[in-house]
């Protein structure tokens, strides 16, 4: 008996360090072209699915930093418990991430096809909430402060902070815009080649010509329709939905516009006759709205706030919602799988950062580059958190970090 | 010994109050002075993020379960007592349920929304899960623990099925059949923070704590799981209580 249970735990350990040795992750080949060798050392890049785990592991010091959207790269300086080290459009090499292409208004082909008026005002919609957030930032700032944490405090030990000065400090880091330009569908583009490398996509992006890619990726024609709408002043009322139309969104200031217009559904309605008007006008976080057009009632819409991105693509493939913010990643790979979604504007670029613990030597980019060389060196290499595996932070911080001669190890 | 029930939380409060000055970090130990306000003002809707008050977020958590678990118990007794009463159905159902009582509610997550789509279904389905193998398994049990002379008496004496049914089993499965409900009232009630992290939901204790974990905000999830475990003790002592009423004779036939 005895020799037998010894065994057996041999056997269990073994197959352990087996499979243990056999799923360490190995680089793929050809990942993101660096320009200089990959030599100084490696950095460990944890996802989290999400963002939610990021500050209780920074605060636990079970990671080093981590790379998030907004508000979650303020959360640490005000918690005591990091620094911010620099906002993604700053990040090596300098330049290339400059108006990085982040969140986009996504709807399924179908819906675009069988109700374009629907998806042309629900469009229409978005461009007026982000003219209006950018004419008015602080009121927006405190809109979703609302919306995230209902302009509560965030209590860190003895430290609180009002959600909404949190907010206006993470405001001016984003930008936002819509209008999908050339310039912006080709940054979209570079995701793709991105996330090849990943070996993300295996479908019909994994080896699609750059112009065959922007045709199953993009369909702007409700943009244009939106956009000389509003250039006529007159918004056509489109044909009333049977049933309810659901909107994603991530809780991020990313996606301010969503808030904004349904916040504001008064001024867009008096000024515009489009209105996105929530059934509970007092709640915080309504979740089911009225679409209002030129006074007439045309669809009832459930907002739906998702942990990431592919998760709310799961829901657009599953016609659980019909139209999505998100980041452009997940609706690249929704799209390479199969899922029936096309990108129609950008909602924002940049927004993202990166944060490091309170008693990292790294004050910039070069001494975080080595405080990681000289972690990797002792054998101890750096832990930095991202949200999943191909999400934008992801792709930028693995170029960043291999361009700075290091590379990547998952874990 | 009637107060000494309270002696281990009242230690418990303490030692967490000793550990969070010891070791100074709100994400590991919160202070009680950031949790206690969040308890004391279960009407004010300060504290929570904006989702709503503590109360209007356990109202809406009971009634979610409270219709899961009633599904589950109205689903999961018939199914019980026929297993049961028929050998033939008891083989017929029994592998199936055994394959699939080990699956974890949490695991049905991305089958419940492609069915049953965003909304209260799939989240009364995740509870369901919790609540249905407990109640179905005791139910089982309980009628097969029917004493044989019970039913032998009854059958010589001239009764019929149904009055053996009405008489007979279903008053002497009634005590365990009750164990099962309080056992599935139970894991139901556990399974609240897997039903409620299905997207589409913005209010409830379980979404509660797992909203308050994006910011970081670790005396809110203290303060969300005081509440479910309180909500959990006082349900519980109702089906206790009801137990000692009723079916306390089972303690006493031999």
């Amino acid at each position: 008996m005895k020799y037998s249970h010894v065994c057996a735990i041999i056997g269990v350990i073994l197959c352990a360090a087996l499979i243990a040795g056999c799923i360490t992750p190995t680089q793929p080949q050809g990942t993101p072209t660096p320009t200089v060798s990959p030599s100084g050392g490696d950095v460990i890049v944890t996802y989290t699915k999400g963002t939610g785990p990021m500050p209780t592991l920074l605060g636990t010091d079970q990671i080093d930093g981590y790379i998030a959207w907004q508000p979650f790269v303020e959360v640490p300086p005000m918690a005591g418990i990091g620094k911010i080290l620099l906002y993604s459009g700053d990040l090596p090499p300098q330049g290339k991430w400059k108006d990085h292409p982040c969140c986009v208004f996504t709807a399924n082909q179908k819906v675009i096809a069988q109700n374009p008026d629907l998806t042309n005002a629900l469009t229409a919609s978005m461009i007026l909430a982000t003219q209006y957030l950018e004419e008015h930032p602080e009121e927006s700032a405190e809109i979703v402060a609302d919306w995230l944490a209902g302009k509560g405090n965030f209590t860190y030990g003895e430290i609180s902070v009002s959600s909404v000065d949190v907010l206006k400090r993470a405001f001016p880091t984003v930008k936002f815009v819509n209008d999908p330009t050339d310039k912006w569908m080709d940054s979209n583009i570079e995701f793709v080649h991105a996330l090849r490398e990943l070996e993300v996509l295996t479908g019909s992006l994994k080896a699609s010509s750059d112009a065959d890619s922007k045709t199953i990726l993009f369909d702007t024609a409700p943009y244009n329709a939106a956009q000389s709408m509003i250039g006529a002043g007159k918004i056509t009322t489109p044909t009333p939905v049977k049933g309810s139309v659901g909107i994603g969104y991530l809780m991020s200031d990313h996606h301010a516009a969503l808030f904004v217009a349904i916040k504001k559904w008064e001024y867009f309605n008096d000024t515009y006759g489009i209105a996105i008007k929530p059934r509970d006008t007092a709640a915080s976080r309504p979740d089911i709205a009225d679409f209002i057009v030129n006074g007439e009632k045309v669809a009832e819409i459930k907002l739906i706030s998702g942990d990431a991105g592919p998760q709310l693509m799961q829901l657009m493939a599953t016609d659980n919602i019909q139209y999505a913010l998100v980041g452009n990643p997940p609706a690249i790979s929704a799209a390479d799988k199969g899922t029936p979604v096309k990108i129609i504007m950008s909602i924002n670029s940049e927004g993202s950062g990166v944060v490091v613990t309170e008693d990292s030597p790294a004050n910039d980019w070069n001494s975080f580059v080595a405080w990681a060389k000289e972690r990797s060196a002792a054998g101890k290499p750096l832990r930095i958190a991202a949200p999943g595996k191909g999400s934008i932070q992801d792709v930028m911080i693995r170029y960043s970090l291999e361009t700075s001669g290091l590379s990547i190890k998952e874990g | 010994m009637r107060y000494l029930r309270f002696l281990l939380p009242i230690l418990l409060v303490i030692g967490w109050e000793v550990a969070s000055w010891v070791v100074n970090n709100p994400f590991i130990v919160p202070s009680l002075e950031t949790v206690i306000p969040i308890l004391l003002h279960p009407f004010s809707p300060e504290y929570t993020l904006g989702t709503g008050s503590m109360v209007e977020n356990a109202l809406i958590s009971i009634q979610r379960v409270g219709l899961g678990f009633l599904v589950a118990a109205v689903v999961a007794i018939p199914i019980g007592i026929l297993m049961g009463r028929s050998a033939f159905l008891n083989d017929f159902f029994d592998s199936t349920i055994e394959l699939l009582r080990p699956i974890p509610p949490l695991a049905w997550v991305p089958l419940a929304l492609a069915w049953f789509k965003i909304g209260l279904t799939s989240i009364v389905f995740i509870i369901f899960i919790g609540a249905f193998f407990p109640i179905l398994l005791n139910t089982v049990d309980g009628v097969k623990s029917v004493k044989k002379t019970w039913l032998e008496v009854a059958t010589t004496l001239g009764a019929k099925e149904q009055q053996i049914m009405t008489k007979v089993v279903l008053p002497g499965a009634a005590p365990t059949i009750w164990t099962g409900l309080r056992v599935g009232f139970g894991i139901a009630w556990m399974c609240v923070v897997a039903a409620e992290w299905l997207p589409g939901i913005s209010q409830g204790l379980g979404y509660l704590i797992l909203y308050a974990y994006n910011f970081g905000q670790t005396n809110l999830i203290i303060a969300g799981m005081v509440v479910i475990g309180v909500i959990g003790l006082l349900i519980d002592f109702v089906f206790k209580h009801v137990e000692k009423r009723w079916f306390s004779w089972r303690g006493l036939e031999r």
